[in-house]
């Protein structure tokens, strides 16, 4: 009787065992998945160096979740093994891509510092190139370096005697100098005028404004804005040599053409 | 009949604890599981997976706040597998964070490459 009732109550029990852990078939979905995810990354080099320890615990959780299965254990079990499985996998797989996306950053960063380096050394070679360029320009212009920035000096011979207005020699000569102001956009002019000290100093003060002012004109015809151009007359200050010969009153009587700066500024006297 | 009886019990207790013993741990609360899950969690959001894996991050969040209920509850297995769940979850999120971060990484690099190129050739 006993022993009956003892037997009884342990069928009762191994009945809930078996209940609650339930026999599982040999297929699960989840392991299914956990394999092929685990199987896609094993032998991936980027893997290997970059997610070892994730690519360990897929295949730990993988053979777990595998003999779960086999020994028929609770399917809540076994797909928890599996769904650590794919994770531990999914999360290598992340590490390893990560890798790659670094050494492409890396690799870039390599190529941006040489092109950076490409463009300073280009910039520097355009520079000297444009620096060489104005050298020349203002060869050409016959402008000489002065204290005062680049100077044009358009001598006597491109006006009448006591006359304002330009000669077409002298129309010339501001032509040039209008070309390289169209060129170097920056640039500005001060345009002074002098005279040497015969006569009256107001009339030559006068006379040495007006001719500024028809160089500055004549600039301002060919296309200069007048902005850029400033006039001032000195009349017979500053002469250049004395005004005892008439070779040195006529070096005298002359048009100064400063020129700006590239920023524009310049220099007064 | 009152020996029957409680032998008849006895086994009954025998088979439930061979049940417990079958498919859970009794016993311990899960705390260094909800530890590391918990630590896992900062780190996603350290990471930025807030922007880039949101429903990601929020499922782990969600995970460990019903494993906090389990553990209230002393079902501790259950709260165990979804804290070691919210902890590769949110590993997961770093990673794809990480891995988003960099792609936009290399996309900016590569088009500042570009720009410097153009700069130096602008024919090309």
């Amino acid at each position: 009787m006993n022993k009956r009732n003892i037997t009884l109550g342990m069928a009762m029990g191994l009945s809930v065992v078996l209940a609650g852990c339930a026999s599982t078939p040999q297929e699960n979905a989840m392991v299914d998945e956990a394999r092929a995810s685990y199987a896609k990354i094993k032998d991936d080099p980027d893997v290997a160096r970059s997610g070892d320890r994730q690519l360990r615990s897929a295949r730990d959780e993988l053979t777990r979740a595998e003999s779960l299965l086999e020994e028929g254990e609770d399917t809540s079990r076994i797909e928890h093994a599996a769904y650590l499985s794919n994770r531990h996998a999914q999360i290598a797989s992340e590490q390893a891509e990560r890798a790659r996306l670094q050494k492409q950053i890396d690799s870039a960063e390599e190529r941006r510092r040489t092109l950076m380096l490409d463009k300073r050394s280009g910039e520097a070679a355009r520079a000297q190139k444009e620096a060489e360029m104005l050298r020349k320009r203002m060869e050409e212009l016959q402008a000489e370096r002065t204290d005062r920035g680049m100077v044009l000096t358009l001598g006597d011979v491109l006006f009448d005697l006591n006359k304002a207005d330009l000669k077409p020699s002298g129309e010339q000569t501001v032509g040039r100098l209008a070309e390289f102001m169209r060129e170097y956009e920056d640039r500005r002019v001060r345009v002074e005028g002098y005279t040497d000290s015969t006569g009256a100093e107001s009339y030559n003060q006068t006379l040495s404004e007006r001719r500024a002012q028809s160089v500055s004109d004549a600039l301002v015809s060919q296309g200069i804005n007048r902005n850029r151009v400033e006039t001032k007359g000195f009349g017979e200050q500053y002469p250049v040599t004395s005004n005892d010969t008439s070779t040195g009153r006529q070096q005298n009587r002359r048009v100064e053409i400063v020129i700006s700066d590239k920023e524009g500024k310049i220099e007064t006297r | 009949m009152k020996t029957h009886k409680s032998m008849l019990y006895t086994a009954g207790i025998a088979g439930l604890l061979l049940t417990l013993g079958g498919c859970a741990s009794p016993g311990e609360p899960p705390d260094s599981e909800l530890q590391s899950a918990e630590s896992s969690l900062q780190q996603a959001v350290a990471a930025d997976a807030r922007e880039f894996e949101p429903v990601l991050l929020n499922n782990a969040q969600n995970k460990v706040a019903d494993a906090k209920k389990l553990i209230e509850q002393e079902k501790y297995s259950q709260a165990e597998r979804l804290l070691e769940q919210a902890a590769v979850d949110a590993q997961l999120a770093s990673a794809r964070s990480d891995t988003a971060k960099a792609k936009h990484a290399v996309e900016e690099i590569n088009s500042n490459i570009e720009s410097l190129r153009q700069q130096i050739n602008p024919d090309q």
